[in-house]
């Protein structure tokens, strides 16, 4: 039989076609109602951090204390407020116990951190915490650790460090240490050590014995030694120090070098700037070879190079435009480009670890500034001013600024104070270092390794 | 061959819209399940600080009144009381009364035989419908009226095809008033929604979302699905894009600071007599306005 189909037919299975399809395609596009919201509030995050309790459920000495740590930690992070125990209804016995939200809510917390230390034996400790949604009302995460006992402050780091980045979305940064020139001393006559310390100024110790003036340390970005430039006979010295051994090296003497070699982020290579007949260009050295490579080749002094760190651009400063502003070029010294365009004159440019921002020196009508800009120079933001702010140093997350201070100069013969300051880069948390004597050129660690 | 033809198409419409309807896997997306992020897990112990008292004095109440329920069960029901002499005499009356009614009901049920004869011609009288004289106007008429017919050639209607044709328009009037409908329904929530009240709503929620600067590297916009009560009370909350959220720390971060916002902002303030078109719906949150920061 022949199929044949006659006009009114097609058209029918036409349009039952495109009513079908019609249907299908406004089916599909029936979406739910939705609302863009595009606003919300920065603003430091209500938490409670209970006091660690021991075996019996009750607080003890080292479970206070790491309370405490962590407390100073997130606080001092600019992102987090914490609501004073006192104000605590009903204080947790054990994190393995899930606690009751409706004591907690009323405070307005939006997280909760409880905890236990518990003592094993031959002075090792378990310590156990878990961090609660008190709004969502349930665990965002948990850890035990077991440790000696004298670590407890180190874990407190790592614990903050785990709250930190599960609250932010941002790597932690407490577990790490800062290395910085201690002084000491007259104006005249001043005592320049290298000293360590925690973030949080905690476990100081001094590192050289100040018989030689120590300048400008700088950490390498893979593994824990840093470098530091040293007169020995008016002669400046490049040292590599390693934390682990403590043992020294000497990596060369540079005729004409102020400021310390800086690592590239392989950790393979350093960058620096050396003046030779009254000019200052850019050099790298390869640390396998020890062979020299000049970057740039001007008239005009080129200091404080930078990696980015990916390592296929460097940053640095330059007078060759007339004052002295940031430039961009590549690893091979090519494409030259100034950034900085704003008014006053900048220095020690520093790249930061996520290679979103750099941070900067700015010297602007008789007050230095600490300040921040995207890689092409947009968006430039000020964070710190005084009447000598130099030296910024990113945290590992790049997220905190650690700088120095110096207080203006009193016409009494002693020398004004100089102190180790850190800031987030909102710029609305400001929090001085306490440190045992004055302090200058820190450099901070990347992330301690487990 | 056409049946089969509009057969095969029918049946391939009603397969489509089984498979889009019908299936959930077309329509619905599977909530994952949201992980834990535990770098070490400790077990949660089943105590708990809620003061419950003594569970097994508890218990035992409610063994105590079970049985007593057994008890009672199992007691016999009391008997009937004794009837008087009075009530019994009473009772005879009734029944020689229903006796009677009995023997009255058989004499009626019984049918007398009547006989009646069919009239088998029934003559009617004839009746004769052609007047003798019509008037002339009539006429005139009713030939206009046979020459209109003439002029207009009609087509030959087959009534099979009648009825197919109107049993399509039928079809076709359904799937268009289904398609109507469809569309309706997804022009409904945004035509009645005014822009003022979807302003007042993100900024209540605005005010709600406490996000951190880590968000900034985000930059992207958040989608969480919401499904809110009649009286604005919000019945859930989900992340729609699970994946990233497993993955990503500051996507994670940031769903959960905006999820705490709409918990936190728990009852919204829907709009009067439009609270049904917020039983599912989406907050989008847009983290770019932190990168300003």
């Amino acid at each position: 039989m022949r199929f044949i189909l006659n006009k009114n037919l097609k058209s029918l299975v036409l349009k039952i076609l495109i009513l079908v399809s019609s249907l299908l395609i406004n089916q599909a596009l029936a979406q739910d109602l939705r609302i863009k919201i595009s606003s919300g509030q920065v603003e430091p995050l209500p938490i409670a951090i209970a006091d660690f309790t021991g075996q019996e459920g009750k607080a003890n000495e080292i479970g206070r204390k790491i309370s405490e740590v962590i407390s100073n930690n997130l606080v001092g992070s600019g992102q987090f407020k914490a609501l004073e125990s006192a104000a605590f209804i009903a204080p947790p016995t054990s994190p393995s116990v899930r606690p009751n939200f409706t004591d907690w809510s009323p405070l307005g917390v939006k997280a909760l951190i409880t905890g236990s230390v518990k003592n094993i034996k031959n002075q090792q400790v378990e310590v156990e915490f878990r961090l609660w949604d008190v709004v969502a009302q349930t665990d965002l995460i948990g850890l035990r650790l077991i440790v000696d006992s004298k670590a407890w402050r180190r874990v407190a780091h790592i614990i903050s460090d785990e709250i930190f980045q599960r609250l932010s979305g941002d790597s932690g940064y407490f577990d790490t240490r800062i290395v910085y020139v201690a002084e000491s001393g007259p104006q005249n006559k001043r005592l320049k050590r290298l000293a360590i310390m925690d973030q949080d100024g905690e476990n100081h110790q001094y590192l050289t014995d100040g018989s030689f003036l120590v300048l400008t340390p700088r950490f390498s970005p893979t593994t824990q030694e840093i470098t530091y430039l040293a007169y020995f006979k008016n002669e400046p010295r490049v040292y590599i120090f390693n934390l682990e051994t403590g043992q020294q090296e000497l990596l060369g003497s540079f005729p004409g070098m102020t400021f310390a070699p800086r690592f590239s982020p392989s950790g393979d290579k350093i960058i620096m700037s050396l003046a030779t007949k009254g000019i200052t260009d850019i050099y790298t050295m390869n640390l396998n070879n020890q062979k020299v490579t000049r970057l740039t080749n001007n008239s005009s002094i080129d200091t404080s190079p930078s990696f980015s760190p990916d390592g296929k651009r460097v940053i640095f400063n330059s007078d060759r435009g007339g004052s002295q502003q940031i430039y961009i070029m590549d690893s091979k010294g090519n494409d030259v480009k100034r950034i900085s365009f704003g008014k006053g004159r900048y220095a020690t440019p520093v790249w930061a670890p996520k290679g979103d921002l750099i941070a900067f020196t700015k010297m602007l009508k008789n007050k230095f500034y600490i300040g921040v800009m995207s890689q092409d120079g947009s968006n430039e933001r000020l964070l710190a001013e005084g009447y000598l702010v130099e030296g910024p140093t990113w945290a590992p997350n790049g997220r905190v600024l650690m700088y120095f201070k110096q207080d203006a100069p009193i016409d009494d013969g002693k020398s004004a104070s100089v102190n180790l300051y850190k800031i987030d880069i909102t710029g609305f948390r400001e929090t001085r270092i306490i440190t045992p004597s004055d302090g200058s050129d820190p450099a901070w660690s990347p992330l301690l390794p487990n | 061959m056409v049946k089969s033809t509009f057969i095969s198409i029918g049946l391939h419409v009603f397969f489509i819209l089984v498979a889009y309807y019908g299936l959930p896997s077309f329509k619905v997306k599977e909530p994952l399940e949201q992980p834990i992020d535990i770098v070490e897990d400790t077990l949660i112990s089943s105590k708990t600080v809620l003061k419950l008292g003594n569970p097994n004095k508890e218990v035992k109440k409610i063994k105590k009144d079970i049985v007593k329920e057994d008890k009672v069960k199992k007691k016999p029901p009391p008997p009937p009381p004794l009837p008087s002499k009075k009530i019994i005499a009473k009772k005879n009356i009734e029944l020689k009364k229903k006796k009677k009614l009995k023997e009255m009901a058989e004499i009626i049920k019984k049918k007398p035989k009547s006989k009646i004869e069919k009239n088998k011609k029934v003559s009617v009288p004839k009746v004769k419908t052609k007047p003798k004289e019509i008037k002339q106007k009539q006429k005139k008429l009713l030939a206009r009226g046979i020459l209109k017919t003439l002029t207009k050639p009609q087509p030959i209607i087959n009534k099979d095809k009648i009825n197919k044709s109107q049993n399509n328009k039928n079809v076709l009037n359904k799937l268009k008033q289904m398609v109507g409908n469809t569309s309706k329904r997804s022009l409904e929530p945004e035509a009645k929604l005014t822009q003022t009240e979807i302003d007042k709503l993100r900024n209540y929620i605005s005010k709600c979302w406490e996000t951190s600067i880590g968000a900034s590297e985000v930059k992207i916009i958040i989608p969480l699905k919401i499904s809110a009560n009649m009286d604005g009370s919000v019945n859930s909350v989900e992340i729609d894009d699970q994946s990233r959220y497993v993955k990503d720390t500051f996507y994670r971060a940031t769903a959960d600071s905006a999820r705490r916002a709409v918990l936190d902002c728990s009852p919204l303030p829907l709009p009067k007599n439009k609270a049904a078109q917020f039983k599912s719906f989406f907050f989008d949150f847009d983290t770019s306005f932190i990168y300003r920061y």
